[in-house]
């Protein structure tokens, strides 16, 4: 039964290592998609590369489903995951000033990170970035201590918001993200450009 | 054939089945007398105190203290943002809906356990979540956050951290000697040792 | 140097992040994390080179966890991992070398200097947001939550906004 940790079946220095591990993996399927190149990573909002969106969908959908079966099998624990407060305010903020970061700079912080490990040298000068940006963000914290902790929601999940069960929007999600896979597919086409290819299996 | 159809026909009807299964997730309103006595059992109610005081420190939004024992000794003395529901007070119309909710995460308290662990246990009979005991009471907390003991040399470091953690916690909630005499009634000597309670918020996440 | 290997089909790709991300759920009840790491080194920067500061400053406070370096932390050795694993897929796909890559009619000193400003963005942003788009956005859609969603949206809605003005970086 899972998770692990919160059950104590392994230990704290396990766990250290098989998050190595996972991170390994991580990195691993991270690069193996090209999200090791910010021109891919960029092309998502050019509409002439959707690798981005649609490797992030099948994932989430991927998770959202495998958690539930789990649940369903007990072999997981739902209601020990976490699930990240909701600061609205902060989010949204959050969310617009990251989105700037992403266009400008081209990766983010997970992608760099994997990018600078084969070599990207803008990669490392983004990482250079994220640095100073997180410190700029402790230093002045008390400027938006308010801010960050504004209107707080608990750990609300979208399911009990909108007020049908995980599995049905789970089903709905699914079709949407169907439905934007075969919009890249044909932004693809639509905005494919001479010197880019998409170069993958 | 198209890796997107491949895809769609794997988790369309994987979709659907989800979709058709109920969760399992189902949360009895009320618990059995045997649950409860579960729950009390192993102690799932308590925080600690330590956990109480990081989440001061650090401002936790989700905390909500409620202070169960008189207005009068509430009002000599009472932790950071407590609010004062007295226990005869408890299910007076006004507090449900702070003591039944989904967001906070209410710690009672009293000046030992036991008025803090009788109003747990009435709001968890009723079915509500999300509400806890400062273990040991304002005593407890008294010996153990504000005037904490300087370990024996030779014990392990883990102790060491705690105490360091909690001399700091002392320092920035203002200290120890003031308190102590306000809190010294109907000390019980009982104070539980401290559980690691597993089954709380869960861990920690953030990216 | 031999042609480097196509990538991996995006959609197989997504299946096995989204098992990656189950595998991190099922041992530590969080999902993945990256932006959390940087944090979690600046934190520990700051309380080596200057411990006083690190003392008084509310951010360091509220975020000291009562005892252990802040460097031993779930989230930092997950990004080592991260920095193994590329590096292997790299070197199995001839993947691996040093350069600049930018869009045709972007220099290198302006692509430089814009991944620069990026990450400052980004990772101030990312504190903000609690999280980053593997942290807040992937993790939070896999278990609905309402932050995940919005995180999500705001990231990529802000980007094709700002696309156009960014034109001459990328296209």
């Amino acid at each position: 039964m899972g998770p692990l940790v919160v059950y104590e079946i392994i230990s704290e220095n396990t766990n250290f290592l098989l998050a190595f591990l996972i991170g390994i993996s991580f990195g691993f399927v991270l690069e193996s998609n090209g999200f090791s190149s910010s021109r891919r990573l960029a092309g998502m909002f050019y509409g002439y590369d959707t690798t981005v969106l649609k490797v992030f969908f099948t994932a989430a959908i991927t998770a959202m489903l495998g958690l539930l079966f789990m649940s369903l099998f007990g072999w997981l624990d739902l209601s020990m995951i976490y699930i990240n407060p909701t600061f609205l305010w902060s989010a949204i903020g959050g969310g617009v000033i990251m989105g700037i970061g992403f266009i400008l700079g081209g990766y983010c912080p997970g992608t760099s990170f994997c990018a600078a490990s084969i070599g990207k040298l803008d990669a490392l000068a983004f990482i250079g970035g994220l640095f100073i940006g997180v410190f700029i963000f402790t230093e002045g914290y008390p400027l938006w201590d308010d801010f960050y902790k504004a209107k707080f929601m608990g750990s609300p999940t979208l399911n009990e918001m909108i007020g049908v069960s995980r599995g049905v929007l789970t089903f709905l999600i699914i079709l949407v993200a169907l439905a934007m896979f075969w919009v890249g597919e044909w932004a693809e086409k639509k905005f494919a450009r001479k010197d880019y290819t998409i170069n993958q299996r | 054939m198209n890796a997107r159809l491949l895809l769609a026909a794997a988790v369309i009807p994987l979709g659907l089945i989800i979709a058709a299964v109920p969760e399992n997730t189902t949360r009895p309103y009320k618990l059995t007398a045997e649950e409860l006595l579960n729950e009390v059992s192993e102690g799932q109610q308590f925080m600690s105190p330590d956990e109480i005081a990081h989440m001061i420190i650090s401002n936790d939004p989700s905390l909500q203290l409620i202070d169960v024992r008189s207005a009068a000794e509430y009002e000599k003395f009472s932790l950071p943002n407590a609010i004062n529901i007295p226990l005869e007070n408890l299910l007076s119309e006004e507090y449900v809906d702070i003591l039944n909710q989904d967001v906070k995460l209410n710690v009672f308290y009293s000046n030992s356990s036991n008025q803090a662990d009788q109003a747990w246990m009435i709001t968890r009979q009723l079915g509500y979540n999300n509400n806890y005991v400062l273990q040991g009471g304002l005593n407890y907390w008294v010996e153990t956050i504000m005037n904490p003991e300087k370990p024996a040399e030779g014990s392990p470091n883990e102790e060491f951290a705690k105490y360091d953690f909690r001399k700091g916690a002392s320092d920035a909630l203002g200290g120890g000697a003031a308190v102590s005499a306000s809190a010294g009634s109907g000390t019980q000597g009982n104070t539980p040792p401290i559980v690691k309670s597993k089954k709380k918020k869960g861990v920690q996440g953030g990216c | 140097m031999k042609e480097a290997k196509k990538y991996m089909n995006p959609y197989l790709g997504g299946v096995l992040l989204g098992l990656v991300l189950i595998a991190a759920f099922w041992v530590s009840g969080r999902g993945l994390g990256a932006s959390g790491a940087v944090k979690s080194v600046v934190v520990a920067g700051v309380e080596t080179i200057a411990p006083g500061h690190a003392e008084t400053a509310t951010f360091y406070t509220e975020n000291k966890e009562g005892h252990g370096n802040p460097l031993k932390s779930w989230l930092v050795f997950e990004m080592l991992g991260v920095l193994v694993g590329g590096f292997l897929s790299g070197a199995l796909a001839g993947r691996l070398k040093f350069k600049v890559e930018k869009g045709p009619n972007a220099t290198n000193k302006i692509r430089l200097i814009f991944a620069v400003i990026g990450g400052i963005f980004f990772g101030f942003g990312a504190q903000l947001g609690r999280g980053c788009t593997s942290g807040s956005a992937l993790t939070g859609m896999a278990v609905l939550s309402v932050g995940g969603f919005v995180t999500m949206a705001a990231i990529f809605g802000t980007a094709f906004a700002l696309a156009y003005f960014a034109r001459k970086l990328w296209l």
